[in-house]
């Protein structure tokens, strides 16, 4: 019934329904009135009174309706949309991503849009800009503006925990109410860490690659020169040189593969990746296809997986391609026959996550290399990776995640990786906000870990308000 | 700490006066984290002028610590708080103190590069400086369980100031290394192994606050040992 009251409002001139429903509720009375006087409760003389005065009431509305309605034929459209004006430009803010402030006088937040509420990690509204954000340049530009001048923009960036550079645009704004301090202070902060982070990478990108790609190039030419030279004729020598520059362009060709997957990794790190990741299947599977490389030096890969799949939230690729590089890793790694041992946890705290309780040996030395901010809710997948290879020295194990970096005497051995493999896990982890850890002891042996959140602790917060809805919390891993 | 304080006072001006005082440590911290971060990145950009800023802002930080010493005192002497409002008080007084250490320390790193940037440059500075976004990151991860009264935070850099004395032992042996095989990056690897220390010392500020905020949010000490790396034998 109000929808085609509603509908009718729109099509019909303003004031007819109003109007209408008066001479309604007069007919009504009359009606009333009516069967009142004939149940006897109402004289007849009475009734005549009061139902003229009803008529003559719905008359005169009626009247004015006829006169009135013509002349104001536009209005219906403009009423209802004006007031909403207001509530329309706020309902505008609230969906803008991106965070938009209004600081009041003493540094108070008045206003502050979902996205700033998010970034900024406010609670209820009221607080204190200087508790929230503690850029101390910003804080400057604001006083400045409540003080009335000139807006400005400032550039600040976070590094820690996770990179993010922020461009903050104040601008002061004079609100019509009398008293001291009309001024207040909006506060836009515009994301940039994607453009800075582009912009840095194709600096390190050309630098990492010139350098790294110049020894390989440098042996090619080399033999080239020899191949056109003096060996020009010597067949047995121009076999092994050739199969030489094939291991060496090998080599270029594996160090691009990975340059590539670095910075395709690194483009991204601060975009969460969305969807869930059965961490159990992705190491079957990258045991399986690293069964050959594993066989070939006669190396027993032995797995430790739990009985339920390992839900976590991740990007399948990348999750793929981290227990590729930890597995790829301990193989290379191993002694020739040696072992290698895998094992996948689920529903970690941080602490049993990061280390396990048991140490590999007496004097090991353990390192965090990559770690989200600490949150006591927050639950984990874990995978573990041991070998029994040499192990790594205490003083290098800051270094692992390093690029390039190669503990002294690898550079030398046959199967030499890119030094990028490590850099490429961290940068991954870092983006799934998860950690990685090293536990090794010089002769014997390394346990890389590394740990991703399971998607529970993220649905717990998103049902938080919706509960009421959906009385089951569905994971969404079994969706 | 904004949590406990918010609203909970007869007197209003009382609240007002208590969130003022975190928000001001906040601040306080904020520009500490900002002049860190600055002298590690003059230390990376071998930038001299990024550097004489930081030795200037310092002073700044000295005077927002007379001023929180001295809204400490007027709260003390007006309001005489008491439970969780003594605590923020002294929790503010011993925060404040420590975060003028820390800019301290990062002054005197900005001192030192400026001199590391009269010598050729050193390929340890790459250590230098992701240790110190390390520590930059425990104090980050602090100053926000400070302003946000949440622990979890403080408790997760108490546990892990170890690996910062794990990344300074290993860039100490690196250094000395270094030095004993080439005497001519003794005086620049000195300074390196000055700043290094001082990083290390930021950190252990970095710990002192994540205690001092666990006792001013629980009311309960952190009275356990710490965990420790591996003795090295390192001062």
């Amino acid at each position: 019934m109000t929808n085609g009251q509603n509908k009718d409002r729109v099509r019909l001139a303003p004031d007819r329904p109003r109007r209408r429903d008066i001479v309604i509720t007069a007919a009504l009375g009359m009606a009333v009135l009516f069967v009142l006087m004939v149940t006897g409760v109402l004289a007849p003389g009475a009734y005549i009174g009061a139902s003229l005065a009803f008529a003559s009431l719905a008359f005169v509305y009626f009247l004015t309706a006829v006169t009135t309605a013509q002349p104001r034929g536009r209005m219906p459209v403009a009423e209802p949309a004006r007031p909403s004006e207001d509530g329309l430009a706020l309902t505008m803010l609230e969906k803008v991503s991106v965070p938009i402030l209004l600081i009041g006088p003493g540094g108070r937040i008045e206003q502050a849009n979902p996205a700033a509420r998010a970034l900024l990690a406010l609670g209820a509204e009221g607080g204190l800009l200087s508790t929230s954000l503690r850029q101390p340049r910003v804080l400057e530009a604001v006083s400045a503006a409540l003080r009335g001048e000139r807006g400005t923009v400032v550039e600040y960036a976070t590094l820690a925990p996770i990179e993010s550079h922020v461009r903050a645009y104040v601008e002061p704004i004079r609100l019509p109410v009398a008293g001291p301090m009309p001024w207040r202070a909006m506060l836009v902060l515009a994301d940039e860490t994607s453009s800075k982070r582009a912009e840095r990478m194709r600096a390190d990108f050309l630098a990492n690659a010139s350098h790294e790609l110049r020894t390989p190039l440098a042996s090619l030419s080399g033999f080239i020169d020899t191949l056109r030279g003096p060996a020009r004729d010597d067949e047995e020598a121009r076999d092994r040189f050739l199969g030489i520059m094939r291991e060496q362009t090998e080599r270029m060709r594996r160090l691009i593969d990975d340059l590539l997957s670095l910075s395709r990794v690194e483009m991204n790190e601060h975009q969460l990746p969305v969807g869930t990741v059965d961490l159990r299947a992705v190491t079957r599977d990258v045991i399986d296809s690293l069964g050959p490389m594993a066989q070939a030096r006669n190396i027993t890969v032995s797995a430790t997986l739990p009985e339920t799949p390992v839900e976590i939230t991740g990007d399948r690729d990348q999750v793929h391609e981290v227990v590729e590089n930890l597995i790829e890793n301990a193989i290379k790694y191993s002694p020739e026959g040696g072992q290698v041992e895998i094992s996948a946890d689920d529903d970690c705290a941080r602490d049993r996550a990061e280390h396990p309780a048991d140490r590999i040996g007496e004097n090991s030395a353990r390192l965090l290399l990559a770690g989200p901010p600490f949150d006591p809710r927050s639950r984990f997948g874990v995978v573990r990776v041991r070998d029994h290879g040499a192990g790594i020295d205490r003083r290098y194990l800051p270094r692992l995640s390093e690029r390039f970096f190669r503990v002294d005497g690898q550079k030398s051995s046959p199967t030499a990786g890119t030094g990028l493999g490590l850099a490429i896990v961290k940068h991954i982890v870092t983006r799934h906000r998860g950690g990685f850890s090293v536990e090794s002891e010089p002769g014997g042996g390394t346990r890389f870990t590394v740990f991703l959140p399971k998607p529970a602790a993220r649905a717990e917060t998103a049902t938080e308000t919706g509960a009421a809805a959906s009385p089951a919390p569905v994971s969404p891993g079994q969706a | 700490m904004t949590t406990p304080v918010q609203g909970h006072h007869i007197v209003r001006a009382f609240s007002e006066e208590l969130e003022q005082l975190t928000a001001s440590v906040a601040t306080m911290g904020g520009l500490a984290e900002s002049l860190v971060s600055d002298a590690l990145d003059a230390i990376a950009a071998r930038d001299s002028d990024l550097a004489l800023d930081v030795i200037q802002r310092d002073k700044r930080l000295d005077t927002l610590q007379r001023d929180i010493e001295r809204q400490i005192i007027r709260l003390l002497a007006l309001r005489q708080p008491l439970a969780s409002d003594l605590r923020v008080c002294i929790a503010a007084l011993k925060i404040a103190a420590d975060l003028e250490r820390i800019g301290d320390l990062a002054k005197n790193i900005a001192r030192r590069t400026r001199e590391l940037n009269e010598a050729e440059p050193l390929a340890l500075s790459k250590s230098i400086e992701r240790m110190g976004r390390l520590v930059q990151g425990h104090l980050h991860e602090v100053l926000d369980a400070y302003a946000s009264g949440e622990i979890g935070g403080a408790l997760g850099v108490w546990q892990r100031d170890d690996d910062v004395d794990e990344h300074y032992n290993t860039l100490f042996r690196e250094l000395l290394v270094c030095m004993a095989e080439d005497p001519h990056i003794v005086g620049p690897g000195a300074h390196l192994l000055f700043i290094a220390k001082n990083l290390e010392r930021v950190g252990d500020h970095a710990t002192n606050i994540a205690e001092v905020v666990h006792y001013a949010v629980t009311g309960t000490e952190l009275l356990a040992d710490r965990p420790k790396g591996g003795s090295s034998g390192t001062p």
